[in-house]
């Protein structure tokens, strides 16, 4: 057939009103639910976006059976040149201060924790065992960027340290009134991870 | 109008080119915009050898125990200068500054040491070479420092002098953890195996604590008395 072509006898029947697309909608109806029940849509979570620092030593948490784990977020580049800002999220609330001055994420997020406290399993401390600690592990996600200060504060509040809802002044030091969390992980990542 | 439709209906010939049509964009929607994100949990983190800063009953012996200092500071504001100097300074950063992060760079020191400079833009690029360098060369200058450091007398990793980290807190908090991570790593290797990550266990290891901060009410009117603090810590 040097030249020529052979002309196909199988037609496909394209025409065909008969084709069945019933299997066809089913497979798309499957796909459709199953990306609106498991996906999150993140076009409005690109500005929350937290960019852990680079260590080491990063390691995944292995939190013991009967303990519990709570992740504090910390966003916000608080550096100069933009509003000293910050966002807390705990639980999936969000918490914002406005200003150096403005306590308001951290006397939510004390809020917050004060409820973890009353409702969590404890432990008397070792060195004091008057002073109950919660079998919780807390871990602190902060962006790398943000300002040392915030992460520094988050730390106090959240170890009962310091009172925010009285202008970051001491906290009583009576281990019976104190609510404190003292054992903290931070996340961050491996040098090597894209 | 009712009666085409059970026709077609009946006849198997309804059109479902429009149906299909709309569940292809929502599907095409919904597969372009999505992302399953990791669970938090699963993300690496650093387990902190101490317990945190819970406040200690008073108690306690008054004397201050002895303890070794990282300090961190930013790399433009060296020894020399009186507080209201430091605020000045930073002030001057603040209105003249290129905006975005002022305080790129910093240097870090242990107790009387000559100061290491880390460059806070080499921490951004992920995987890279520079970021790989910069690791090692704090790493490298903390093992040293510590090696120098370690109490012979001490029987175990607890009875080490407790490390503190005293950091600028207008920095960044990147500075912080990678002085932490490379103590962290030193005790690692000093323990003889990773640090044990059942949080009961954490007690027995080296004492490792950010130290509180130095301005408790904070004011940006201070930050010149901090800043002189940490740059002329021991």
């Amino acid at each position: 057939m040097i030249g020529g072509h052979r002309k196909s006898k199988h037609v496909l029947a394209f025409a065909d009103a008969d084709v069945d697309l019933v299997p066809m909608i089913d497979c798309i109806f499957l796909l459709l639910l199953f990306f609106m029940l498991c996906g999150r849509i993140t076009i409005d979570q690109r500005v929350e976006q937290i960019t852990v620092p680079p260590t080491k030593t990063a390691t995944k948490p292995e939190i013991p059976a009967g303990w519990e784990h709570y992740v504090i977020n910390v966003y916000g580049s608080t550096q100069g040149g933009h509003p000293p800002r910050n966002t807390v999220r705990i639980n999936n609330q969000n918490f914002t201060s406005s200003g150096q001055d403005d306590y308001q994420s951290y006397i939510k997020l004390r809020q917050v924790l004060d409820q973890l406290y009353d409702r969590s399993e404890k432990l008397p401390d070792t060195k004091n065992p008057a002073l109950m600690l919660p079998k919780v592990v807390l871990e602190i996600r902060a962006d790398a960027d943000t300002e040392y200060r915030v992460v520094q504060e988050i730390q106090q509040v959240v170890s009962d340290s310091i009172d925010p809802n009285n202008g970051m002044k001491p906290h009583a030091v009576d281990p019976k009134l104190m609510k404190p969390f003292v054992y903290l992980l931070f996340t961050t990542r491996k040098p090597t991870d894209k | 109008m009712a009666e085409d439709f059970s026709d077609k209906l009946s006849e198997g010939k309804l059109d479902l080119v429009p149906m299909i049509d709309c569940i292809m964009l929502l599907l095409l929607f919904f597969i372009l915009t999505t992302k399953f994100t990791a669970e938090e949990k699963a993300i690496a983190s650093l387990l902190p050898t101490d317990k945190g800063q819970a406040p200690t009953p008073q108690t306690k012996p008054v004397e201050p125990p002895k303890q070794i200092n990282i300090c961190i500071f930013p790399e433009t504001m060296g020894k020399g200068f009186q507080p209201s100097e430091y605020q000045n300074k930073l002030q001057a950063l603040k209105k003249d500054g290129p905006g975005g992060e002022i305080l790129a760079n910093a240097l870090m020191r242990i107790g009387g040491d000559e100061p290491m400079m880390v460059v806070g833009a080499q921490m951004k690029v992920r995987g890279s070479l520079e970021l790989q360098k910069l690791m090692d060369g704090v790493h490298t200058y903390i093992f040293q420092a510590l090696a120098q450091r370690e109490n012979a007398s001490a029987a175990t990793r607890k009875d080490q002098d407790p490390v503190v980290i005293n950091c600028f807190s207008g920095l960044s908090w990147k500075f912080a953890i990678i002085a932490y991570d490379a103590v962290r790593e030193y005790e690692a290797v000093k323990a003889g195996s990773k640090m044990a990550s059942d949080p009961k266990m954490w007690g027995q290891a080296r004492e490792i604590e950010f130290a509180p901060p130095r301005i408790r009410n904070y004011s940006a009117k201070e930050l010149g008395e901090e800043l002189y603090e940490i740059v002329n810590m021991q």
